[in-house]
């Protein structure tokens, strides 16, 4: 019962730990718009200024403002600064 | 002098392979790089071929529900690995981007031109990284077609399921000859792919299909018997229990349940997978034993399920207050509903592989269903308990109805044709009861469990006790909490598995936990449950670490470097509260919670609670005055006020003071700040008490003050220095007053050293004949009531009566002045 009750935390742990997203962070003074797709459709994700949004959380293909295109695991953050985003 | 001069020889022959090594990385990278977007090209392009095979397969089989799952988990593969590859550009990206950031902007029409080199340099990357992005494109849109065609399986599948449930097919007499002649046929098909099956592994693998199944049957052997000398005696019911507790009820019958179905389920899964292994198994025969043993696990597992729950043999371990007789009624009817459902279950994957006519299918489904839906009628119509005059009594309406309802739903699809929606009812009666009983169970004990002092009676709580030494009120506490869990288990185990019985997939199901977990939107602020989850694990995290490290600096550190104890108080309270404070906003910005938007209003709300809450925030400020200054440190004895004790606590906002009278007082702590407090022992315990005493008139007041000196002198207790003192304090009406002053190094002895010197100058002024006056009153008896004559003597009568006044003013007097000599001190005992 010890045993079960240790196993199941460390589930809960692992399961409230692996709820996670990549997010982007906007830290330049106008509004930024990342091009999104995800599951079979392309959406735009505009980040207002030093807004941080969580998106794509099973992966996704992302096109940055100044036109680069990232594939996006899930894990990252994209920080934009000056237009240009880098993956951290 | 060697050794030197080789150091730097080899010193000198890494510096150059290094500068060899950077050089060669550089004329590499340019290569490495269209490598890298050729390859890519190419993985992106064997993806593309691949799902273009995909796609024409999904529709081919748009009528086989199998094969589109797993034509789907396929596709999500082949996505991650489009992503995979899409990600093996980031490097590279990197590094393109730093460059170009390093190389600077064109330089703009006017400016001076730059070098060829820079001009080369930053074209030869834009161009790279152009087409980089090309292939990334087309990444993307292989991405999205992936996923359309992955809607479009979850599409097919929803009709596929619809059309199977709504598909009628025709049912007439005639048919019943034609399915008949059928199944016979298909019978002897079966026998005889069976039988040149058996021929085969008796000729060819005999001897690993023997060691397959001594392995199997070892570890199924190992569970069963280990467990039972593990845990043995949570899982055997024991006749001999008169009145065995629910709790334990239900844990054997779950524990006897869960040990064997896990080894059935081990034994078959072994044999098959080594079967598997050792190529024991043909295509179709490998397909039907799959089918076979899911089916005798399922079989397995409610009859014990049933059994462990109705125990027909040993009345008082029955979890459900049903008779005997139903008892063992209702098992049999479980397992024959569960049995014809495998059986049907199982015929249909054994047409599947024979490829048989849709006759049979069609017929022997009828047959079946019709029986499952007798049986599920018959459970209904169990009397299975006893009303107060003792007549069989049945289920309650509701549940009786619903099972009427299926049984009823099952046979009437059945016989009107809708032979797949008949089907889809008996299993789904079979195995979502199953989970739903299961469920049932699991809430009962954590019901059971949540009764008081239930815990503490379970074999798990008492090892606890023993192992912990926890008391009564911490194992309820921990009964509640373990019931909650228990609740939240099964909820979080038996939804999913309900819901994917269904036909809902795990993709779907976390993809909604996931929507669920990541928050929703309330105006502007997003509700994130995963967020405060988050933040709450974070504040327990944070606040039991700053305990341990309060706990570890006070009594390691602080304890072991000698510190004072009033020092070690402060910043033992200090950390507590700073880690509460470093706890709680490290949860909110856990659980995403933005700062800014509390400091705005923080700040529209900080007049009213400027107002508001006045006197909590100016305690509050107080109580960290009081732990910076210290004017007094838990353990001292102080006077604020009307209240006189020892400092028992000082938190921030108040301070408990223990009187003597061991009242608990609590002070607000700006009342300590703002008003005079006295404190015995702040720099030292250093302290003076008086002992007044009256001598009568006559006495030699020289000898009285030696006397009085040298018991003040010979008491242990009392200091000799400052020196003991004794006054003569006045010529009073009836007795000369002295008073004896002494110092103390602990003022807390006060008590003991005042009984001590009384005692001892109450034997002092026997031995030395030394009298104390007392005011004496003289009180008259009257006896009989004296018959009323008028007075003899007027003149004597009045002269008594004065005296009489006199005294009696006198002795108040007295009496006032003694309470006013009486010490001002407080009084320590």
């Amino acid at each position: 019962m010890n045993r079960f009750l240790v196993a199941t935390g460390a589930l809960l742990l692992a399961l409230s730990g692996a709820a996670h997203a990549a997010s982007a962070v906007n830290l330049d003074s106008e509004t930024r718009t990342l091009i999104v797709t995800e599951g079979g459709s392309k959406s735009e994700l505009a980040l207002s200024a030093g807004e941080t949004v969580e998106f794509c959380p099973n992966g996704c293909f992302v096109t940055m403002p100044n036109g680069d295109r990232e594939a996006l695991t899930g894990t990252e953050t994209v920080e934009i600064s000056g237009g240009v985003a880098r993956i951290k | 002098m060697i050794s030197t001069a080789a150091r730097r020889l080899a010193l000198s022959l890494m510096l150059i392979v290094g500068a060899l090594l950077t050089q060669a990385h550089a004329q590499d990278d340019i290569r490495s790089s269209s490598e890298l977007i050729a390859g890519q090209q190419e993985v992106i392009a064997s993806l593309t071929r691949k799902v273009d095979g995909l796609e024409k397969k999904i529709d081919q089989d748009s009528d086989d529900d199998a094969t589109l799952v797993d034509d789907r988990l396929q596709l999500e593969q082949l996505s991650r690995d489009l992503l995979h590859s899409g990600v093996a550009f980031r490097p590279r990206l990197a590094e393109i981007n730093d460059r170009l950031s390093q190389l600077g902007q064109p330089p703009a029409e006017g400016q001076p031109a730059e070098s060829d080199l820079v001009t080369n340099e930053r074209k030869t990357l834009l161009a790279e990284k152009a087409e980089i992005n090309v292939v990334l494109g087309v990444a993307e849109n292989l991405s999205i077609r992936i996923n359309k065609l992955v809607d479009k399986i979850t599409e097919t599948r929803r009709a596929l399921f619809q059309s199977v449930l709504t598909k009628r097919y025709e049912i007439n007499y005639a048919l019943a000859s034609e399915v008949v002649e059928a199944f016979r046929g298909e019978m002897g098909d079966l026998y005889r792919a069976v039988s040149s099956w058996m021929r085969f592994v008796v000729s060819f693998k005999l001897k690993s299909m023997l060691a397959v199944t001594f392995f199997a049957l070892a570890a199924a052997a190992v569970i069963i018997i280990g467990g039972r000398r593990m845990f043995g005696r949570l899982f055997i019911p024991d006749p001999r229990v008169e009145e065995p507790s629910y709790l334990s009820r239900i844990s054997v019958a779950f524990w006897l349940t869960l040990m064997q179905t896990t080894a059935v389920v081990v034994f078959l899964g072994i044999t098959y997978y080594l079967f598997d292994h050792f190529e024991v198994l043909r295509g179709d025969i490998g397909d039907m034993m799959a089918s076979l043993f899911y089916v005798i696990a399922i079989v397995f597992f409610v009859s014990r399920l049933a059994t462990a729950v109705l125990s027909p043999r040993l009345p008082k371990w029955r979890l459900i207050p049903v008779e005997s007789r139903a008892a063992r009624w209702l098992v049999v009817l479980i397992v024959a509903t569960t049995f014809f459902t495998g059986l049907d279950y199982f015929l249909s994957n054994v047409y599947r592989v024979l490829g048989s006519p849709l006759a049979v299918t069609v017929g022997e489904a009828l047959v079946s269903t019709v029986i499952i839906g007798l049986l599920v009628i018959l459970i209904g119509l169990v009397k299975p308990f006893v009303d107060d005059d003792g007549q069989p009594k049945s289920w309650p309406r509701m549940l009786r109805y619903i099972l009427f309802l299926l049984g009823g739903v099952t046979i009437a699809a059945a016989l009107l044709g809708y032979v797949g929606l008949a089907r889809f009812v008996s299993q789904q009666i079979v195995v979502t009861g199953a989970i739903l009983a299961t469920m049932y169970i699991g809430f009962l004990s954590s019901q059971a469990m949540n009764e008081e002092a239930a815990f503490a009676k379970t074999t798990v709580g008492r090892r606890l006790q023993r192992k912990f030494s926890l008391d009564d009120t911490t194992l309820d506490q921990l009964g509640l909490v373990t019931s909650i869990f228990i609740n939240l288990m099964v909820l979080v185990v038996g939804i999913p598995l309900i819901l994917f019985q269904w036909g809902f997939r795990p993709g779907d199901m976390t993809t909604w936990l996931y929507k669920v977990a990541g928050g929703f939107q309330i105006g502007s602020f997003t509700f994130s449950p995963s967020g405060i989850l988050s933040g709450i694990l974070v504040f327990a995290v944070v606040y039991f670490f700053t305990r341990w490290f309060q706990g570890w600096l006070d009594g390691t550190v602080m304890a072991r470097g000698k510190v004072d104890a009033g020092v070690r108080n402060s910043i033992r309270l200090t950390v507590g509260y700073a880690g509460i404070a470093l706890a709680a906003l490290m949860a909110i910005s856990a659980a995403g919670l933005d700062l800014s938007n509390l400091a705005l209003v923080a700040g529209a709300l900080s007049l009213g609670i400027g107002f508001g809450l006045q006197n909590v925030v100016s305690n509050f400020v107080s109580g960290l005055i009081l732990l910076a200054e210290r004017p007094f440190k838990v353990g001292d004895w102080i006077v604020a006020g009307q209240v006189s004790g020892t400092v028992k606590k000082i938190s921030v906002r108040a301070t408990e003071i223990e009187t003597f009278q061991r009242q608990s007082v609590i002070l607000p702590n700006s009342d300590l700040i703002n008003n005079p407090v006295g404190n015995w022992t702040h720099r030292n315990k250093l302290g003076r008490i008086e002992i007044p005493i009256g001598v009568a008139y006559g006495s030699d007041a020289k000898r009285v003050h030696e006397v009085l000196l040298e018991i003040a002198r010979s008491h242990p207790l009392v200091l000799k220095n400052p020196e003991p003192f004794v006054l003569f304090v006045a010529f009073a009406e009836s007795s000369m007053n002295f008073e004896i002053r002494v110092f103390l190094s602990d003022v807390n002895n006060s008590g003991i050293v005042q009984n001590d010197l009384r005692f001892a100058i109450l034997e002092t002024f026997e031995r030395e004949h030394i009298d104390i006056p007392f005011p004496q009153r003289n009180i008259r008896v009257v006896g009989d009531r004296p018959t009323v004559t008028w007075p003899a003597d007027d003149e004597q009568a009045e002269a008594e009566y004065a005296a009489q006044e006199e005294a009696r003013a006198k002795a108040s007097e007295e009496a006032a002045a003694k309470a006013k000599s009486r010490r001002r001190k407080p009084d320590p005992g």
